[in-house]
């Protein structure tokens, strides 16, 4: 087993020890029952999401700034990730409102601002897609994940200013009782540990598709048929 | 080089070639005549719901005739192969990229000056000037970002694709400023004072954004 397995196996295991914290540790919830218990993995997994998208965003502007690899493969790995965790959030967060709200979906705030991040960054995948892979992709994707990072904000506050109906951020201003406050905390660190692994291994791979392509580059250019010589 | 002045002549340049072969404002023009046909018949329009219905339809016939305005600034440019070479004069690319963003925003601005009429005289909005200032303020920041990712996907495959999955997200804040200022302008409720203070905000702040971006976009 080689140490992304290990790591890998670590993460699992870390979420599920997660996923018995929040079924049998953590009391039910007074007022909305057990869908109350979505809020653990849905609430992590939303900020593991901005931690890729921070990462896409850092990677983005070092690569800008003095063209390095590594920084760009950051910020595909995080792109991939984040979309998967925001995937995630969208997908519990509408299980979540369905019986609580009695509709999957709201055009509120944070549900508009997050569809649209799910949106920029899956745009963000496509460009990367489409470019000619190298720096033309790596630039054009950097400028996409800047931009994509400052107009979720953009997004959220002129929601806000508008309507809003998402619950407040119940975490800060202390209101959850001990035993889901340190359920939370820990879904939240196992979750974070989740994203670092996935990202680790992403980075890993797209390490392999960059020495792949560039290995295929001058063998091509071998094989091509060669004209053939003057007799 | 003074970059005003590139600026401008690259805009000159652009809105003479659109001159001398009017394809696309006559183009877009029809296309928004013909999405406030198909509004009127998809909403079955009366004078009741006309000032309920007519902002939306407003922004999404803008939203794509813009998509296409922006998706032709850096076609022909790309056909010709002449972006390599306005690149490769002393100009600033900042500076060529605020001519084409220019240019690209009087086109759609053209487009405008067809739409509000039609859109008043079709569904029997007011057209006052209130309207006039914040569909042109929506135009500023979206010809900023339009020509961004217009520059970004000339050089893409599926160019027609990608654009709109770019443009769209990134114009939202626009939309919903926008959409706000509108129909308060056209009675509904809603601060009008305050959408158009927004509206300015995100001019603001995205101008300044295409415009650090623009070099690392066009500098090849």
């Amino acid at each position: 087993m080689n140490r992304y397995e290990r790591a890998a196996l670590a993460a699992v295991g870390l979420m599920l020890v997660a996923a018995a914290a929040i079924f049998l540790y953590a009391p039910t919830d007074a007022l909305q029952g057990p869908v109350q218990r979505i809020f653990y993995l849905h609430v992590s997994s939303a900020i593991a999401a901005y931690g890729c998208f921070a990462v896409v965003l850092v990677g983005g502007v070092i690569y800008l700034f003095n063209g390095s690899i590594a920084a760009d493969r950051f910020a595909r790995a995080g792109a991939v990730v984040g979309v998967v965790f925001t995937t995630v959030t969208l997908v519990m967060g509408m299980l979540w409102a369905k019986p609580i709200w009695n509709t999957f979906w709201t055009w509120d705030a944070r549900l508009t601002s997050t569809l649209v991040l799910w949106i920029i960054y899956a745009g963000y995948l496509l460009v990367r897609r489409m470019a000619e892979p190298g720096r033309q992709a790596a630039r054009f994707a950097a400028v996409v994940g800047i931009f994509g990072f400052i107009d979720v904000p953009v997004v959220h506050f002129s929601v806000t200013w508008w309507r809003t109906q998402h619950p407040g951020p119940i975490v800060v201003n202390d209101a959850l009782p001990a035993e889901m406050l340190a359920t939370f905390l820990f879904t939240l660190a196992c979750t974070l540990a989740l994203a670092t692994v996935f990202i680790a291994i992403r980075y890993r791979i797209e390490t392999l598709i960059d020495q792949k392509v560039n290995a295929v580059e001058p063998a091509e250019v071998i094989a091509a048929p060669q004209p053939e010589a003057a007799p | 080089m003074n970059p005003l002045r590139v600026a401008m002549a690259v805009a000159r340049k652009d809105l003479r070639s659109e001159w001398r072969t009017r394809e696309l404002v006559p183009a877009l023009a029809q296309f928004i005549v013909l999405a406030l046909l198909i509004g009127n018949f998809g909403f079955q329009i009366d004078s009741r719901n006309a000032a309920t219905i007519a902002p939306g339809i407003l922004w999404l016939a803008l939203v794509f005739a813009g998509l296409v305005a922006f998706g032709r600034t850096f076609a022909a440019e790309r056909e010709q192969a002449s972006l390599e070479a306005m690149l490769m004069t002393p100009a600033s690319p900042v500076a060529i990229f605020a001519g084409k963003a220019l240019a690209a925003a009087a086109l759609l601005v053209l487009c405008e000056a067809v739409m509000l009429p039609a859109l008043s005289l079709f569904f029997g909005t007011p057209f006052s000037g209130d309207v006039v200032a914040a569909v042109l303020l929506a135009t500023v920041g979206m010809a900023a970002l339009g020509c961004l990712f217009a520059a970004i996907v000339a050089r893409v495959r599926a160019r027609e694709l990608l654009l709109p999955l770019l443009t769209l997200p990134l114009w939202i804040p626009f939309i919903i400023a926008g959409g706000l200022a509108v129909q308060s302008a056209m009675g509904l409720p809603g601060s009008y004072q305050q959408a158009i203070g927004l509206l300015i905000d995100f001019d603001i702040l995205f101008v300044v954004l295409t415009s650090l971006a623009a070099r690392f976009v066009l500098d090849e």
